[in-house]
């Protein structure tokens, strides 16, 4: 039955985010120093009942001065308000207002990396795998096997230094003080074609040769299918197989992939983002890591493992549609 | 002869590989008349589907070479048509039956939209016509409400009614020629009865010319009318089903009709043509068939046969066939 494999796939979903919000919450807790020490550690000229009062105070403030189980049971309570907590950072702004500044500049460049991948990464793939053998083919292999063997943050400085500060055609790092200010609408989209382009062109390398590969592949390997013989023996047009029966097929694991890609697109922002001063999620993430603030870096891993456990669901969903084979069971 | 509905002069098929080429068909001709339901049997291997591939000219060249000196269907010479004109006539003129029906259909599209396509490549009908005559071509070969179970997709139906699709989707447009690729290999024995049946029914209404392929003869033996025996790539005897079976002449096809166990005769026991057939790239010299062959001789092993008539629709490829031609049968 088709909706008890969607509740099941809900439920699933629901648990590993259950799993995964606990210990993020329990490994930064492993730690055996005292928190408040740690973030006052203790100055001279201060007296031994002073330095107390400071710590008790931290550890209120923190809400350390309660036992583990009872923090943890204040932690889902927050999360069932949507409250990741305070950032350590002057101004205690919290967690999910950080967050919510720096998503959208994060979200331009993955959701367009992953059109612009997904777009072409088909075409050449279709490509490769038709002209099979030929250059085109031959061109894909090549330029797969040096993409790999180029690391994504390299190809963005020879981007961001030829293209950026040579050719001068694309700005090569943006102003920080634009965090504020995103604009939705035509803005991000003028975004896309003038700060966004560079960063976007190194994400969008790796995605497009990698979804090429898989296309090719796939596409060749339902080319030798017993139905596509029969389609053909029903003397359907080539383009006509091609598209009604080769591709509906080969798309299916193109779209595991996907689900898996999208959760680490925000992470794999995060060297790009440094190199293009991209103040996104990538770099609040190392900024909070660099000033140890704890409950930020909580905040964004549990954001984007949720992150990553949706888009996977999703996937998985839209599986139902396009693969009715999966209504009878868990078959893959 | 005006009454020849497939007319095929020495096809070969080579598929070049590194370390060599493996010579999968070698120089068959066949001739099919209309209404008459011909079967091309041989073991594993021997050539039989890339065969029926080539002559729908359905093999990707690359990597197959083929090479035909005559194809001809009915009034139509396919020797040399490119590819955009073989289109218009594949599904409309001559129709394939693949062997495993659950591989042969397109898992995500439903069947009753898979015969709909063939409706609407090759006649002008709209898409409502189309599955008007969709759900007509199921009734015919006995699908069960076949107005749902169009919309089912293949993984919903069992493998009888798998098959029975596969059957509906080459009758459809009426072709000329069938070409049937051991239809019922996948199936239990019972459904294996069950859609002969309908494949011979189906071909008997419409007066449709088959090619029925199988591996064993006892698959054939309610169906065709001229068996050609195949072995290793090349044709090695030709005879009517009836005469085939009370004297076969050729060696292998002796051991052929041996191996099939009847019911009536258990004088003889279970018969197995020992060994195996010779790896398509390291053929023996000489007859194909001689290291299994218990009537083979020095000659043998020198010298290919030729494919030689006896009587006057029989035709053998054998030095020491089982009767001499110049043996007159009452
Ligand atoms: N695409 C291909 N590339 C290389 N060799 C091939 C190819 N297709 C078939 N062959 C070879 O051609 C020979 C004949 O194969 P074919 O499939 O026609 O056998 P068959 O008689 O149909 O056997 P079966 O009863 O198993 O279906 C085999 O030896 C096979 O290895
Ligand atoms: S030619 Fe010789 S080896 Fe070949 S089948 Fe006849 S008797 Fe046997
Ligand atoms: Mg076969």
């Amino acid at each position: 039955m088709k909706r008890s494999y969607v509740i099941k796939r809900i439920v699933y979903a629901v648990f590993i985010f259950f799993v995964v919000l606990t210990l993020n919450f329990f490994i930064p807790r492993i730690g055996v120093q005292d928190p408040a020490e740690r973030y006052y550690p203790p100055q001279g000229g201060m007296s031994t009942i002073e330095y107390e009062i400071i710590k008790q105070f931290t550890r209120e403030q923190y809400g350390f001065d309660v036992s583990t189980f009872q923090q943890y049971v204040r932690y889902l309570q927050g999360l069932l308000r949507l409250d990741l907590g305070t950032s350590l950072r002057s101004g205690s702004p919290k967690v999910t207002t950080l967050i919510a500044q720096r998503l959208p500049w994060t979200l331009v460049l993955s959701v367009s990396t992953l059109v612009i991948s997904l777009v072409i990464g088909l075409l050449c793939g279709t490509l490769a795998a038709w002209k099979r053998g030929r250059w085109q083919d031959t061109l894909l292999l090549n330029a797969s096997t040096i993409s790999v063997a180029l690391p994504s943050f390299f190809i963005a400085l020879m981007l961001s230094f030829y293209l950026g500060f040579r050719l001068e055609l694309f700005p090569a790092y943006t102003n920080p003080n634009m965090v504020a200010q995103f604009d939705w609408g035509w803005g991000a989209i003028r975004m896309v074609f003038t700060n966004a382009a560079l960063p976007i062109m190194s994400m969008s390398l790796g995605g497009i040769i990698g979804y090429s590969q898989i296309t090719r592949n796939s596409v060749i390997a339902v080319t030798n299918e017993d139905y596509v013989i029969t389609a053909r023996a029903k003397g359907l047009p080539q383009a006509t197989v091609l598209y009604k029966h080769v591709l509906r097929n080969a798309l299916l694991p193109l779209a595991t992939s996907i689900g898996m890609n999208i959760g680490g697109l925000i992470g794999g922002a995060i060297i790009i983002e440094q190199v293009f001063n991209w103040q996104g999620m990538g770099t609040l993430f190392l900024e909070a890591n660099s000033t140890k603030d704890y409950p930020l870096m909580m905040g964004i891993m549990l954001f984007l493992s949720a992150f990553a456990i949706l888009a996977n669901l999703v996937t998985e969903l839209l599986y139902v549609i396009l693969d009715p084979r999966v209504t009878v069971g868990d078959k893959r | 002869m005006a009454d020849t509905v497939l007319e095929v002069r020495n096809l070969k098929v080579a598929f070049p590989c590194s370390g060599g080429v493996i010579r999968a068909v070698e120089g068959i001709d066949l001739d099919i008349h209309r209404g008459e339901c011909a079967a091309l049997v041989g073991e594993s291997g021997c050539g039989k589907s890339v065969s029926a591939l080539a002559i729908m000219k359905l093999l990707n060249t690359p990597p197959a070479v083929c090479r035909a000196d005559k194809l001809q269907l009915d009034d139509l010479d396919l020797t040399h048509l490119p590819d955009r004109q073989m289109e218009r006539i594949r599904g409309k003129h001559m129709a394939m039956i693949f062997q495993d029906a659950m591989t042969a259909l397109n898992p995500v599209m439903t069947v009753g939209k898979q015969i709909d396509e063939i409706y609407l490549r090759h006649s002008r009908l709209s898409r409502r016509e189309a599955r008007q005559r969709t759900i007509k071509a199921l009734e015919l070969v006995g699908v069960p409400e076949a107005r749902s179970r169009a919309n089912s997709y293949p993984h919903q139906l069992s493998g009888g009614m798998r098959q029975r699709v596969l059957i509906a989707l080459a009758f459809a447009c009426v072709p000329k020629l069938i070409i049937a690729d051991e239809p019922t290999t996948a199936l239990d024995v019972t459904i294996q009865a069950q859609v002969l049946d309908v494949l011979k029914n189906m071909q008997q209404v419409h007066g449709v010319s088959a090619l029925l392929i199988a591996h064993d003869l006892s698959v054939v033996a309610n169906m065709a009318d001229t068996v050609y025996v195949m072995y290793s790539g090349k044709i090695v005897e030709r005879a009517a089903m009836q005469e085939l079976f009370v004297e076969p002449l050729h060696p292998y096809t002796h051991g052929l009709l041996a191996s099939v166990p009847r019911i009536s005769d258990d004088r003889q026991p279970f018969v197995q043509i020992p060994d195996a057939v010779p790896h398509p790239m390291r053929k023996p010299t000489g007859c194909y068939f001689h290291p299994r062959c218990p009537r083979s001789s020095d000659q043998c092993q020198q010298r290919m046969p030729r494919l030689e008539s006896l009587d006057h629709e029989r035709e053998v490829r054998c030095w020491h066939p089982l009767r001499q031609p110049h043996e007159v049968r009452s």
